[in-house]
């Protein structure tokens, strides 16, 4: 069953020129993304060219020079994608603006494994190599390595790189509460500077007065530098500037609640609907807890509203902030907004909590009447969070709303819709020339997001927003 | 990835290799001192400087021969060596280079410096740390130049060991 809450579809003027500001704006960001990529990808094959320029390719004639240059490699490769890491989750508005804040994080968590990998293959093929060179045994040339200077405290930075890529596995992720994982995760900084003094001493590689040592260097402390700048001052100035305080805690129901927040020069921001912040409340107990939560009205004035479903016991304490707390922010954050539209026509996908964001977006995004559609799984008809204000600006704007009440069926629809033949292109008419923003539980965003693949969307089109760390 | 960025990756990192390469090759010509089998002794190039210890001096830019004092002090006879301190050619190492200085008294060989040793990087130096003392007892014991290398410390130990005998050499020991 699904509920045709509101009619636009007869508002739309066919006779309306296509603009194409949509795709002209979706093929300069997938430019962005792909030089991002090519840039990314040189950056590897430059730490390969830097071993090279010093002679290197002359360092394969034995068994024992090949394995050590091979492990050199290794190494240099590592840290060069160490340092793609920490740039992708270093908030970069060029990388956030362009591929996203959860494309970015999602591909920050693809490297740690392959790093580990090849900082273990460093580690043994150098020691292979070593004690085919020297001519040794492997106890005595490991107990040699020992000796070199500043190895001890690189053997202490790779212990650290895998104590942070350990606790961000899934499994063993889950058992930690989100703050106590990320304190872990910040060991990496650590790990990067205890394994820089022996990339610089042990390997003649970054021998001092070599111009190799500059661009290594500057590479580094570029990157330590953009995670300062963008992690840590970006978000003290936004907090100082715009100086937000709570103004009030609306209950909603189900202990869903929205809070707003009021506070000076928020049009600097140039935040809009779809994106979200990271907020902290600024209370002794909760000034430690960091929460992502999407914008559930676009900015007004000196207004921002968030809407949070108490999920967490982080989320359910936030319902007993006082007005007047003051409110740390970093963000805005998220290409789940105008900013990734390629197509004119608009259709808003969402499950339970998963509405803020589009509640958002609805309200700012560019449509013609009657050409978005809003499809929302909710408990009831007629009734689910935001639904009055999500109604109203249907009304307002000329955008379908569409509700399909009841609980989890085996697809993302109820199983009584599915049932009955409906579908995604069903709802949304021409499905295909459409921009899809989905947003609500995981296996639920997939199965809609699968659907759309079906019905023959491209990725550009697709528009996904998680919400759970 | 799409196509597009495959081909620009592709062409970047082809290019930064291309680069890297061709720098590597020209850093070969231009440094003749690399070579790549350090116990062919007299292949180095090297730069020597010999200075006799009682006087007498000699330098010059030559080969491995060169460091071969011409000072009066070197002319003494084969069988009898002279005493003093004799400083051995710099021999070069892709790894650093090495000089040793020897001292002779009493017609013996009783003390071996080190005046530099290879040092390009941290490895190194601390291969040579291990190298030098374990050769200058070597040295010492067998009176000459004749002694065995040090495992794992090949290009140190044979740059050292020419070293040695040139300034051996100068001393006519």
């Amino acid at each position: 069953m699904a509920f045709l809450v509101h009619d636009a579809r007869g508002l739309e003027r066919r006779s309306g020129p296509l603009a194409g500001v949509e795709r002209a704006r979706a093929a300069r960001r997938l430019w962005r993304v792909d030089l991002l990529q090519a840039a990314a990808a040189a950056s590897v094959a430059i730490v390969i060219a830097l071993f090279l320029s010093d002679g290197g390719a002359t360092r394969f004639g034995d068994l024992g020079a090949a394995l050590t240059s091979l492990g050199i490699i290794a190494g240099l490769v590592a840290t060069d994608l160490v340092l793609i890491m920490l740039l992708l989750a270093a908030r970069v508005p060029l990388i956030e603006r362009a591929i996203g804040h959860d494309a970015a994080i999602a591909f920050h968590g693809r490297l740690g494994k392959p790093v580990i990998f090849l900082l273990i293959v460093h580690g043994v093929l150098l020691l292979a190599g070593y004690t085919i060179v020297d001519g040794v045994a492997l106890i005595a040339e490991a107990v040699a390595i020992w000796s070199l200077p500043d190895l001890p405290l690189a053997i202490l930075g790779f212990g650290l790189f895998v104590v942070v890529v350990v606790t961000s596995l899934v499994a063993v992720r889950r058992r930690f509460r989100y703050e106590t994982w990320h304190l872990v995760h910040l060991l990496v900084y650590a790990a990067v500077l205890a394994s820089l003094p022996h990339q610089l001493s042990v390997g003649g590689l970054f021998a001092e007065g070599t111009w190799q040592r500059g661009y290594w260097l500057v590479v580094t402390y570029a990157t330590l530098g953009a995670v300062v700048l963008f992690r840590v001052l970006a978000p003290m100035i936004l907090t100082l500037r715009h100086r937000l305080v709570v103004e009030s805690v609306a209950p909603l129901d189900d202990g869903v609640f929205s809070i707003t927040m009021r506070g000076a020069h928020l049009e600097r921001l140039r935040a809009t609907g779809g994106q979200f912040f990271v907020w902290r409340f600024l209370t002794p107990g909760q000034w430690w807890q960091a929460h992502p939560y999407s914008l559930s009205a676009a900015p007004r004035g000196d207004s921002l509203r968030i809407t949070v479903r108490a999920l967490g016991e982080g989320s359910a304490s936030l319902a007993g902030i006082r007005p007047g707390t003051r409110v740390a922010i970093e963000g805005p954050y998220g290409i789940f907004s105008e900013a990734s539209r390629s197509r004119s026509r608009l259709a808003l996908v969402a499950a339970g909590i998963g509405v803020t964001p589009i509640r958002s977006l609805l309200e700012t995004a560019a449509f013609r009447p009657g050409e978005a559609t809003v499809v929302l799984r909710t408990q009831g008809a007629t009734s689910g969070w935001l639904l009055d204000e999500i109604r109203a600006l249907c009304r307002s704007r000329g955008a379908t709303l569409i509700t399909v009440p009841g609980s989890r069926g085996r697809g993302w629809l109820t199983d009584a819709a599915e049932g009955e033949g409906l579908t995604l292109p069903a709802f949304v008419p021409q499905l295909a020339d459409s921009d899809l923003y989905v947003c609500g539980p995981r296996a639920w965003s997939e199965a809609v997001i699968a659907e759309a693949r079906t019905a023959g969307l491209a990725p550009e089109q697709i528009h996904h927003e998680r919400f759970d760390w | 990835m799409k196509r597009r960025a495959v081909i620009l990756a592709s062409a970047a990192s082809a290019a930064a290799i291309l680069a890297g390469w061709e720098l590597g090759a020209l850093n070969a010509m231009t440094m003749p001192v690399a070579q790549d089998n350090p116990t062919a002794v007299g292949g180095f190039g090297s730069n020597g400087s010999g200075s006799g210890g009682s006087g007498s001096s000699g330098s010059g830019s030559a080969g491995a021969t060169a460091g071969r004092s011409t000072g009066s002090s070197s002319q003494a006879s084969a069988s009898s060596a002279v005493d003093g301190t004799f400083t051995g050619t710099t021999v070069s190492t892709r790894f650093g280079n090495v000089q040793v200085q020897v001292t002779i008294s009493g017609g013996a060989l009783t003390d071996v410096t080190a005046l530099h040793l290879t040092d390009h990087d941290g490895r190194s130096v601390s291969i040579s740390n291990r190298a030098a003392p374990i050769l200058k007892d070597e040295v010492l014991q067998a009176q000459s130049a004749s002694v065995s290398m040090v495992s794992g410390a090949t290009y140190t130990s044979a740059a050292y060991l020419q070293s040695l005998q040139a300034a051996l050499d100068q001393a006519g020991f």
